[in-house]
């Protein structure tokens, strides 16, 4: 179950919170694998960047979301 | 080699992302969850049995009331005057009961000598039924008139607590026509609102978490009934009874909600509840484990 959060009184939905999370975790990797040069090991970078956020997201939702 | 190894490692972490988003995807839409719940209770509404004015009120609002402890009085007097009047008009028709019975009673030793008609001896009996019936309905008026006195103070009938009292000393209440609301005591309970997509995954005796709005801790509870019927806002009869079906139907439509109902368990003493507070309800499938 995905619990409301209240921010200043008002109810957003959790993804609010979580999808900027998962943002910020992927664009961190994303960084990470640029330094290290491991980013030539990608074969389509977009794909790759989506497919790693959307993994993000699905860890903090069965992680956090309860 | 390099090539087959970088395209692997993508199509490895897309193949993951499809398998995560779908189970997030699952989680949200096919887990019986429902954040539309709120907490209920037996709520007894009070109306007096009597009417007149409130003369003396014994309950504060928001407080606790035990089973059988007077909530409020009214106005006795008239009721006390309507006793007395019945309890008059039966000594009055007993007297007349009395008499009438004396004189049949003589007129029967009167026809055994023979000095009294059959008819007349027959109508004195009469009188005397017609007598005796008078008196048992002034009993039962004078019976009615106690009732009504009793009535005028109101009790309790059952411990709770007292709700909306906007009642005041000197009001009239009117016979019938509720003035305060009763919660019942420990009478939570839960009902939630789930779409009718999720229903299937309900089942009666299912454990249920539940998170009030402000979060914090969890309460427990178990369902223990569904609702079996919603109205249906598709259509309405016509004044001749015959269904008036809507030609609108969308392609895009909402999932329609079906009450729950959900015991709680035990609640925590330091949590407050009110009736009408909105709940966040899990419901716990037990797929995994079948």
């Amino acid at each position: 179950m995905l619990h409301e959060m209240s921010i200043g009184g008002m109810l957003f939905s959790p993804l609010v919170v979580l999808v900027p999370l998962a943002f910020i975790l992927a664009a961190a990797t994303r960084l990470a694998l640029h330094y290290l040069e491991l980013r030539r090991y990608i074969w389509k970078e977009a794909w790759f960047d989506v497919a790693m956020f959307v993994c993000y997201l699905a860890a903090i939702v069965y992680l956090f979301g309860d | 080699m390099g090539k087959l190894a970088r395209i692997g490692v993508t199509l490895l972490v897309v193949a993951a992302a499809v398998f995560a988003g779908t189970w997030v995807w699952d989680h949200y839409l096919y887990s019986p969850w429902t954040r539309d719940g709120r907490i209920r209770a037996d709520v007894i509404t009070i109306a007096p049995d009597v009417s007149g004015w409130v003369t003396g009120l014994s309950v504060k609002n928001n407080l606790a009331v035990d089973k059988g402890d007077p909530l409020f009085t009214i106005d006795e007097t008239r009721y006390q005057a309507k006793f007395a009047e019945s309890k008059a008009r039966l000594a009055q028709e007993r007297t007349g009961w009395d008499l009438a019975k004396h004189q049949y009673e003589r007129r029967q030793r009167m026809a055994d000598r023979q000095s009294i008609s059959e008819e007349s001896l027959e109508a004195y009996r009469i009188r005397a039924e017609t007598a005796k019936a008078s008196y048992q309905l002034a009993q039962a008026e004078l019976e009615t008139a106690r009732i009504d006195m009793e009535r005028t103070k109101v009790l309790a009938p059952e411990s709770g607590i007292v709700n909306n009292l906007a009642l005041r000393r000197g009001n009239y209440v009117s016979r019938g026509a509720p003035v305060l609301s009763l919660i019942k005591s420990d009478s939570f309970y839960v009902t939630g609102y789930f779409e009718e997509t999720k229903l299937q995954l309900v089942r009666v005796g299912q454990k249920a978490r539940i998170t009030l709005l402000s979060g914090g801790e969890k309460l427990s509870g178990e369902v223990v009934s569904i609702a079996r019927g919603i109205a249906d806002s598709n259509t309405s009869s016509d004044n001749q009874m015959l269904p008036q079906v809507q030609q609108a139907f969308n392609w895009v439509r909402l999932a329609q909600r079906i009450p729950v109902d959900i015991t709680l368990d035990t609640l925590p003493d330091d949590v407050n509840i009110s009736a009408g507070m909105t709940v966040s309800i899990y419901l716990e499938t037990d797929l995994e484990e079948e």
